[in-house]
């Protein structure tokens, strides 16, 4: 195993004793004196554990360092050592991955601790990535053959004959775009065009004439005629993503347009027929919507004539090893790699994440560690760091591991601000306390 | 139990609200540096398209943290109030050197602020006393400092009139620093009107002079230009062995915010070679440099934009994408603006790479941004410019026509002559 150590002039003191304790441990360790330098070892040379001597801003020393490593050879794990650690540096060092983090003075059970910990990382079994029988649909595929999703199968059979309006309803990235291009591909409007709009990506003040067109001159920008996305849909398919992103005023137009089934292009005076099969999604409740006054209840009985709901990750059981075995083989090809296999740590790391991204989360984690991996398996060390962050949590650690109550309330809360996305009003909520509290606890803890 | 919060308001929405007061600036900065993705919209399929204008934002945070916001306004002017007083005491003592140096503190001060406008306020006055002493020196400075800030500001021809002067006053003052100092904002503004032989001779004045006075930083920085410039006229063997020279002396000078800049240039040519491996390491090690340097967002997003660059060129594009979501990031907390039109250009580019008709969105939050900015039009450019060639990447030859002839307009009206004939090359190619 290669350590490099990194301490500047300050720091310089932990070297003498990182070497004797390397050397009883037969490791090959060197020096260098500061990031950039590090960095070009780095680049040229292989190690295996980055030892830094973090400074007096720990946290943004960190996030430096995250960047480092992101170019270094071989994926080396970082342990970093402050002289100032406190709640918050362990989870965001845990957050970005890092294998662990050290107080100063360094104390040399810690140390090998740490190492310990990396060579159990490097034990992993490979296990042959499973047959999955997919059902293709243009660039993109079902797969999965939970119960779940074999309702979801059923459903999309007997409806997509029919052309009705569906309304598919799911979490993001469960695959409501997929199913729609399925149910299109299915359906009485497949020799058309699928055209799809997200409603929610495009700014309000330019969504009506991308639904709908314009004429040149409409408004400051409109250099050209622009054919909007309803009359490029004829005879095909209209699928309208995050619809419940609209404005009332525009839900008026789709309305109307759904109706009678024909649009006026922004700027124009003339009416336009259009036919098109109409599928809606949203990761919303649009009945909700409905009583907050902020989506049309008349519009959501024009586009529920069916719905579909669709399962998340956590709902499909091992779906996600079926998943994970398609998109390795989906972007070995792609990045011509030749994967046959997935660790058995990897699959725990993947298993363990709570997929908020669902299976979008998944594609993309996979993406990442494909690009990354340099052999025929795929294991720990190619997942990203927010994965690999949770290795820690998985539980084969000595008893001395076990953390104190205070710690065990601290990792919770900064996990539910990292899931409310800092918002502490609705990370209050989530912890059914006051956010007064709350904020004392955060204080308290420096997260 | 707490009460149930509302949705944060949308940025776009926010900004809608707040006139368009210089008082109300660092409001603005403070709002926009707290937004955040709405944690539903990350994962969604509008996930990736998510600019500045969809964030959202707690008025209840916004409130709370109102106290920081204020206390680093006053610390601003009081230290702005501290540089006026000082100026003030050393009238008093008839010092008047002081007088200008207290001045010149003022207005970089404000440069470092990002207030440029303010900034050429207090040269100005720091230039009007100076002319009165006997000493040049103070003169020479002052121009200096008019002259690097009108570089900042995109205006060459003035910035190569202050350092004109500067020059002459230095050099008749034997102030060698200053002389090598004119030197280079002199190469810098011939540079950018594409006058390379000048920018040549300057520089390589600078380096005579900086030879002789042994200014290790000086050498560094002028042996970089030179590599730049070689670079530009495809000198590619000259700007490496420049550019070698560069890193030598400024490391021996321990100046690691120049090194960052120098290895982001090195890192650029080893592209323009085909080594992207190479390219790939100098960013890094840019990266790394910038870290041990005081922190400059400026340097950082520049390093950051040029690594997204990098992986969308090389087809890395789930790379690049993260790359500039953090590169964003940077330029949110860091309240940059400029930076920020950088990134969405990027990102509206990574998107015509892969046909995706929605990227627009990236390029309508840039041109937004840029009404914002001061010069706009020197921002503006080369988003127009790139969104032309993302609308004939899709085909839209009408709409791509429209954007380069804008481009082209706006690069002829700054003087951005190589810009410039890139849009019309561009358009040349619309035509055939």
């Amino acid at each position: 195993m290669r350590v490099l150590v990194v301490a500047g002039d300050t720091a310089a003191g932990v070297l003498p004793n990182l070497r004797q304790w390397a050397s009883d441990a037969a490791l090959e360790l060197e020096a260098a004196p500061d990031l950039p330098r590090a960095v070009r070892r780095l680049a040229t040379e292989r190690w295996d554990i980055v030892v830094a001597v973090l400074g007096e801003h720990t946290d943004d020393d960190l996030s430096w360092w995250a960047d480092a490593l992101r170019g270094a050879m071989g994926a080396p794990r970082l342990v970093g050592a402050t002289a100032n650690p406190s709640m918050g540096t362990v989870l965001r060092a845990e957050k970005l991955g890092v294998l662990d983090l050290l107080a100063l003075p360094l104390r040399k059970e810690a140390f090998l601790g740490a190492l310990r910990r990396a060579r159990s990382v490097d034990a992993e079994a490979a296990i042959p990535l499973p047959a999955v029988e997919q059902h293709a649909v243009g660039p993109y595929a079902l797969v999965g053959q939970s119960p779940a999703m074999l309702e979801v199968y059923k459903l999309m059979a007997r409806l997509a004959p029919s052309g009705a309006t569906v309304l598919i309803q799911g979490e993001s990235g469960t695959g409501k775009e997929v199913v729609a291009r399925a149910i299109h591909q299915g359906g009485p409007h497949a020799t058309g065009r699928f055209v799809a709009v997200n409603c929610a990506a495009i700014p309000e003040n330019l969504l009506e004439s991308e639904l709908f067109g314009h004429e040149k001159g409409a408004f400051t920008g409109a250099v050209t005629r622009k054919i909007g996305r309803f009359e490029q849909a004829g005879g095909g398919t209209l699928f309208l993503d995050e619809v419940a992103d609209m404005s009332l005023a525009l839900q008026a137009k789709i309305l109307r347009a759904v109706q009678e089934r024909e649009i006026e292009r922004v700027g124009g005076a003339e009416t336009i027929a259009v036919d098109v099969g109409l599928i809606a999604a949203t990761n919303r409740d649009l009945k909700e919507a409905i009583g907050q006054g902020r989506f049309r209840e008349d519009l959501y009985y024009r586009l529920a004539v069916v719905t579909i709901r669709l399962p998340t990750l956590a709902e499909r059981g091992d779906d996600l090893v079926l998943l994970a075995a398609f998109f390795v083989r989906q972007f070995a090809e792609r990045y011509g790699k030749h994967i046959h296999a997935i660790s058995d740590r990897a699959l725990d790391l993947l298993r363990d994440h709570p997929w908020v991204g669902n299976v979008r989360e998944l594609r993309n984690v996979i993406e990442r560690a494909v690009i990354v991996a340099t052999d025929d398996t795929l294991r720990a060390e190619h997942l990203p760091d927010e994965l690999r962050g949770e290795e820690a949590k998985l539980g084969d650690g000595p008893p001395h591991q076990l953390v104190t109550l205070a710690e065990l309330e601290a990792r919770h809360i900064a996990r539910v601000l990292a899931h409310s996305n800092g918002q502490i009003g609705v990370a209050a909520e989530i912890l059914g306390i006051h956010r007064n509290t709350l904020t004392r606890k955060m204080k308290e803890y420096g997260l | 139990m707490s009460a149930p919060s509302r949705p944060p308001v949308r940025v776009d929405n926010a900004l809608g609200l707040l006139p368009d007061l210089e008082a109300m600036a660092p409001l603005r900065a403070l709002l926009v540096s707290i937004s955040r993705p709405d944690e539903r919209a990350l994962w969604s399929s509008s996930g990736p398209y998510l600019t500045l204008g969809k964030r959202g934002v707690q008025p209840e945070e916004l409130a709370t943290r109102l106290a920081e916001a204020v206390r680093q306004v006053t610390e601003h002017l009081q230290v702005l109030y501290q540089a006026y007083v000082e100026a003030l005491e050393a009238q008093q003592r008839g010092e008047g050197g002081e007088v200008v140096a207290a001045l010149l503190r003022g207005g970089r001060l404000e440069e470092v602020a990002g207030r440029l406008l303010q900034a050429r306020a207090w040269y100005d006055v720091a230039l009007r006393v100076s002319e009165a002493l006997p000493s040049r020196r103070p003169e020479a400075e002052s121009l200096g400092a008019l002259g690097q800030l009108s570089l900042a500001l995109g205006q060459y021809g003035e910035g190569a009139r202050h350092f004109q002067r500067s020059l002459a006053l230095a050099e008749a003052e034997f102030d060698q620093a200053r002389a090598i100092a004119a030197c280079e904002g002199l190469g810098q503004a011939t540079l950018a009107g594409a006058e390379w032989q000048g920018a040549q001779a300057w520089f390589a004045r600078g380096l005579r002079l900086a030879e002789a006075s042994g200014d290790r930083r000086f050498l560094g920085r002028l042996e970089w230009r030179l590599g730049v410039l070689a670079r530009r006229q495809g000198d590619l063997g000259g700007a490496v062995e420049h550019l070698r020279k560069a890193r030598d002396w400024l490391e021996a000078a321990d100046a690691p915010d120049e090194m960052a800049r120098v290895l982001g240039v090195q890192g650029e040519l080893d592209l323009t070679l085909g080594r992207h491996v190479a390219a790939a390491v100098a960013y890094r090690e840019a990266l790394a440099w910038a870290q041990r340097a005081p922190r400059d967002v400026a340097v950082e997003l520049s390093i950051r934009l040029r690594i997204a660059d990098l992986q969308l060129e090389t087809g890395r594009l789930l790379e690049a994408e993260e790359e500039m979501r953090r590169t964003e990031q940077v330029a949110i907390a860091g309240n940059r603006p400029a930076g920020l039109v950088q990134v969405y250009t990027l990102m509206g580019k990574l998107r015509g790479r892969q046909h995706d008709e929605t990227g627009f969105v990236f390029f309508e939050q840039a041109l937004e941004l840029c009404r914002t900015l001061e010069p706009s039009a020197a921002a503006e450019a080369p988003v127009c410019l790139e969104y032309g060639l993302f609308q004939e990447r899709l085909g839209h030859r009408e709409e791509a026509r429209a954007y380069l002839e804008r481009a082209q307009q706006l690069f002829a009206a700054q003087g951005e002559t190589v810009e410039r004939a890139r849009a019309e090359a561009e358009l040349r190619t619309l035509s055939a």
